[in-house]
């Protein structure tokens, strides 16, 4: 696309040339003159490159800066505080914030370097350089996809791990693991996928995995799922309330209790905790005296 | 310095047991190698903190930072004898902090019958959760602290139990709680609790903290209570609920300002909101 622009940069930038050079011919001599024709040998394009490449240079630095003042305004080092990836950043003496800062800047390092050269029209590579220029953008995203998926697995591990923390059962300790492992299958399937790697059998194993994920989730909680729509309809319209007298499931009682899974009725020999579909499907009969 | 040393030394010698309270992670570490390396029959050490931070394994949770050291130490003997730790005439060495920030009091106290106040019971073994009750006692503080509009207010919160208090007690006007679900320690809950304090009779609230209702007149069978003469009705009226139901009192009195909490019809706990 430059090439109709080029050959006229060339045209006016050789009479233009010699005139920086002129005044310093005059002081210095011979060395000042061969400088000269050196500033008149290079083409104006490679200047222009040169001036791009500068410009992008200050530009990342900026970026990168502004990037990480970003993040830290928005609260991330302190949402991922804890993380594995992070810990693992601060062994190496920088944290996940400045690698992403840094990335961005050496994205757009890469982009400069890559404008520079078309802008210097490096011919000879042109094919590859195509190339290499539609896929940095697509890496960029790639590493960003992988970073990000990493630290949201680590913590959605530690969440899950704070939450189960009140049950002391060595078997629990699969779940958050589980959960990190998921999400970061998810970021890598991501990733590959922008790099342009075949990742259909991953992606059918990820199917596959989700539905059994879902499958099982839906047979294991039905009966939760069961009470907690009757609970919804019990708590909105309250056909009985704490201190009412019924008769349900078999038991009369005194109901001490309702909640969205459970109502409980508490009866001369104890307190019976009946799931919410059991009073729904079976009915309810209010004691009044 | 050797003698001071010499005579404090008697303050520990012979514990049974050791209560650290709220201690930070190394000096519990240091505490539990040290003792541990001593061997011969060391004494129990058991923590005592609202969070379980140092991973103690005889461990007592704090429900509420008591601010009286009295009641701290009492709670962490009873807790510490319910799970079995320290038995009646046990000597125990209590590290404490009196004031702000590190332990910085080592007390000597004999377990026996006249610390049993239940205190720890009034959380624990109740029937509403220890985080409802520990909620409402804020509440309570709270309200005796600042007052209605400035002025000392009255209140009878009845916690627990809530089938069998609404059946042992009335309506005195329309429930302004029906049909809502809210519970204790929600903060805009809170300031609900305390803009209604000024309506007649108690507050009932569920063993899970949902508030069942407002302006209900107790009846609970009377007889028998046994709580401190010059107490007033609205503290007879909860002190008697306690011993007819299995609920937890809390009653802040509108005359001195103390809260106070009944269960099975004793005075269990009496705070003054003005040290918190």
């Amino acid at each position: 696309m430059t090439r109709p622009t080029a050959p006229r940069l060339v045209e006016t930038a050789v009479p233009t040339a010699p005139e920086p050079a002129g005044p310093a011919s005059v002081g210095t001599g011979t060395p000042a003159r061969t400088a000269g024709e050196l500033l008149g040998v290079v083409p104006d394009r490679v200047w222009l490159a040169l001036f791009v490449l500068a410009l992008g240079l200050a530009l990342a630095v900026l970026v990168g800066i502004v990037n990480r003042r970003l993040l830290v305004r928005a609260g991330v080092p302190e949402a991922i505080e804890g993380t594995t990836f992070e810990r693992t950043a601060r062994e190496f003496d920088t944290s996940t914030v400045r690698i992403v800062a840094k990335l961005s800047t050496y994205f757009i390092v890469a982009v400069t370097v890559l404008v520079a050269l078309t802008v210097a029209e490096v011919r000879y590579v042109d094919l590859f350089w195509s190339d290499v220029a539609a896929f940095v953008p697509r890496l960029f995203v790639a590493v960003l996809v992988v970073i990000v998926g990493i630290v949201v697995g680590d913590k959605a591990e530690l969440l899950v791990a704070e939450r189960l923390r009140g049950i002391k059962l060595p078997e629990v300790g699969v779940l958050p693991t589980l959960v990190k492992y998921s999400v970061v299958y998810v970021a890598a399937l991501i990733a590959l996928g922008q790099v342009g790697v075949q990742t259909l059998a991953l992606v059918v194993l990820l199917a596959a995995y989700s539905f059994a994920v879902v499958l099982l989730t839906a047979l294991a909680t039905k009966d939760l799922l069961a009470a907690g729509a009757a609970g919804v309809f019990l708590l909105l319209r309250q056909p009985y309330g704490i201190g009412d007298e019924v008769r349900v499931a078999g038991q009369r009682g005194i109901v001490q209790e309702v909640d969205l899974f459970v109502t409980h009725v508490e009866t001369d020999d104890g307190e019976h905790v009946i799931p919410n579909h059991a009073v729904f499907r079976d009915g309810i009969v209010l004691i009044r005296e | 310095m050797a003698s001071l040393t010499d005579h404090l030394a008697e303050l520990v010698e012979d514990a049974d047991a050791v209560l650290l309270f709220s201690p930070t992670a190394s000096f519990h570490d240091r505490f539990v190698a040290e003792e541990a390396g001593d061997g011969r029959d060391a004494p129990e050490i058991v923590v005592v903190a609202p969070d379980n931070d140092v991973d103690a394994d005889p461990f007592v949770e704090l429900p509420i930072p008591f601010r009286d050291v009295r009641d701290r130490i009492r709670f962490g003997i009873e807790g510490a004898m319910e799970s079995d730790l320290v038995t009646e005439g046990d000597e125990v060495v209590c590290v404490v902090s009196v004031f702000e920030g590190e332990s910085d009091a080592v007390i000597r106290v004999t377990v026996d019958e006249t610390v049993h106040t239940g205190i720890y019971d009034l959380f624990v073994e109740s029937r509403a959760d220890p985080g409802v009750i520990r909620d409402v006692l804020e509440v309570a503080i709270e309200l005796g602290k600042k007052g209605q509009k400035g002025k000392p207010v009255g209140a009878l919160f009845v916690v627990g139990d809530a089938g069998k208090v609404m059946n042992k007690s009335r309506s005195l006007s329309y429930n302004p709680f029906e049909k809502s679900h809210v519970h204790v320690g929600d903060p805009i809950v809170n300031v609900m609790l305390k803009e209604f304090s000024r309506l007649d009779g108690a507050f009932v609230i569920s063993d899970s903290g949902k508030i069942v209702s407002a302006y209900r007149y107790l009846e609970p069978a009377a007889e028998g209570v046994d709580i401190p003469k010059g107490l007033g009705a609205r503290h007879m009226a909860g002190g008697a609920i306690t011993q007819d139901t299995n609920a937890t009192a809390i009653v802040l009195s509108e005359s001195d300002g103390l809260v106070r909490a009944f269960k099975g019809g004793r005075l269990v706990l009496e705070v003054d909101p003005e040290e918190y």
